[in-house]
């Protein structure tokens, strides 16, 4: 078993942690939020990738628990007055509830048929959300004008909620790789057929995965509603979130830790970065790098990581 | 009690019966043959018995138990573990981690237990020298080696084996056949499927024969053997 390889992983990861938790000390305001909205990214393509690049079932529809989270906070903080990290809580504790139901006859769905299942549950979601208020006696969503939260407590506590959930989601990957349930979900990955046959419930370990997933995603979607502070269904429930966290996984390495955390700090700093410079070329520059990645380095950033290790071995273990 | 019963079984696809109100049954310990031509539906038969299809009619119980309709991974956790005619396996996986999946879910061991069955199940198959290989670097007989050694790691007491020695060489399946043997001496019962008969003959107590779904003989080999519809099933077939 390769034992050495995790443990250098959580060192090289407590490491880092450790130097993030202190980054507000060293810098302004404008690096905190940049950082801010990596670790958002970072959080929502790694909770895709614990479903995707460990069981090998690909969610199109992720963006249902981002809406449900932002809506679900808003709606405690606003209608029942509870202050934000209970509502965030709870709102996960919903996310939950409602991926279990979801979860439990979607997941029978194999490949194909799960994504399309899921990308249409999505949109279902936001026509939902779009017509709750019309349709309910219990105005939520604001329809298509959406809602405003009470502003919010400064950029920071933002900062570090995003950064415990990165951490938390990245800490859950690196588990998968070690522990008997991501043995489990791996097999499944590889040959769902197989791991039937090898006495896996993959029905029952794919829901767990996807059940805490929706809880990530949800609490990542709480906490960018209040940092926001404006919401509508037509954003928080937008399928171009989904697709960003697909991409974000793919373009860092599908399946393993980090990558999400890389292909999330990739492309919000090339948007950043790109989008300043030239606003009106930049999608088709990042379009560009997209496409040439997936071409030459189908392993993602991480993989190349790994190439660049293997041709500079140095101590190896 | 029979270890596995199998009564009047059926499946059909379409209008095609390819397992015809087939019964059998295996003892404790035993290692039972089903031979037959390709598409005779042996397995289709297997698949039945280990949850991967559901049967259309008949029944199937191990240690008394009716195990008909319960999923593949149930069947595997309560004792009946299965080995694939093209060796399947989890392919970037390392060989040990492809035998430790099936010693955590189909045996139920833990982590620490479960590494050092798959250790002792990949030297018993003679693979530990590739426990750190990904499993995708395999040639087809270490594939096949591999896949037994994940069966035998659910700590199933039944194994049934479809077709394990296809496209070995005699030297092989000799291997393989010893192998087998020693399967057994770990209390271990075996319902192996072979279309070439004479590989398996040395090997099973009993063999029963199928033809388009349904079993034409059942005995000992050597009686089977002299059946004159077995031998006309397989007419036409060299080495019989």
């Amino acid at each position: 078993m390769p034992r050495l390889r995790p443990t250098k992983a959580v060192l090289f990861a407590i490491a880092a942690l450790v130097v993030l938790l202190l980054l507000p000390l060293a810098v302004g305001p404008y690096p905190v939020r940049l950082a801010t909205v990596i670790f958002m990214w970072a959080a929502l393509a790694g909770s895709w990738n614990l479903l995707a690049g460990y069981a090998g079932a690909v969610d199109l529809g992720p963006v249902v628990y981002y809406g449900l989270g932002a809506f679900a906070t808003a709606a405690l903080m606003l209608r029942a007055g509870l202050p934000f990290p209970i509502s965030v809580v709870l709102s996960g504790g919903v996310a939950m509830l409602i991926a279990f139901a979801v979860g439990t006859p979607t997941l029978r769905l194999r490949g194909a048929y799960f994504a399309i299942g899921t990308l249409a549950l999505a949109e279902s979601a936001k026509q939902l959300a779009l017509a709750w208020d019309r349709l309910t006696r219990f105005p939520l969503t604001g329809g298509s004008a959406g809602i405003s939260l009470p502003l919010s407590a400064g950029y920071l506590l933002f900062y570090y909620v995003m950064l415990v959930l990165m951490a938390g989601v990245t800490a859950a990957a690196l588990t998968l790789g070690v522990s008997r349930f991501g043995y489990g979900l791996r097999a499944i990955g590889e040959n769902d057929r197989l791991a039937e046959a090898s006495g896996v419930d993959i029905h029952r370990l794919k829901r767990r995965v996807y059940v805490g997933s929706a809880l990530a995603v949800a609490l990542t979607g709480g906490t960018a509603g209040y940092w926001l502070s404006y919401i509508n269904a037509a954003e928080v429930f937008s399928a171009s979130v989904s697709f960003q966290m697909v991409v974000m996984a793919l373009l860092g390495g599908l399946g393993t830790p980090f990558g999400p955390v890389l292909g999330a700090a990739f492309l919000t700093l090339a948007s950043e970065i790109l989008g300043t410079r030239s606003p009106y070329y930049y999608l088709i520059a990042i379009g560009a790098v997209i496409v040439a990645l997936s071409l030459f380095l189908p392993s993602g950033l991480s993989g190349l990581a790994r190439q660049w290790r293997g041709r500079h071995p140095r101590g190896t273990a | 009690m029979k270890l596995l019963e199998v009564r009047g079984v059926a499946k059909s696809f379409g209008s095609l019966m390819a397992v015809n109100r087939v019964d059998l049954s295996v003892d404790e310990g035993e290692i039972l043959g089903v031979i037959g031509p390709n598409g005779a539906g042996k397995s289709t038969l297997f698949n039945l018995i280990a949850g991967l299809e559901r049967p259309s009619a008949g029944g199937v119980h191990f240690r008394g138990r009716s195990i008909a309709g319960l999923g593949a991974d149930a069947v595997c956790r309560l004792g009946i573990a299965k080995t694939f005619q093209i060796p399947l396996l989890f392919p970037r996986l390392t060989v040990a981690e492809n035998v430790l999946v099936a010693a955590l879910y189909g045996g139920g061991a833990g982590l620490r237990e479960g590494r050092r069955q798959a250790e002792e199940w990949l030297a018993f198959v003679g693979l530990a020298h590739k426990a750190r290989m990904l499993a995708e670097t395999l040639s087809v007989a270490e594939r096949r080696r591999a896949d037994l050694a994940r069966a035998l790691a659910t700590g199933a007491p039944l194994v049934l084996l479809d077709e394990n020695m296809a496209g070995l060489n005699q030297t092989e399946v000799e291997a393989v056949v010893a192998l087998l043997r020693r399967v057994r001496e770990r209390g271990r019962s075996l319902v192996v499927t072979e279309h070439i008969m004479r590989a398996i003959l040395g090997l099973v107590d009993r063999v029963a024969v199928l033809n388009y779904g349904e079993k034409i003989a059942e005995g000992r080999p050597a009686d089977v053997m002299g059946d004159p519809t077995v031998v006309k099933a397989y007419l036409g077939e060299a080495g019989v």
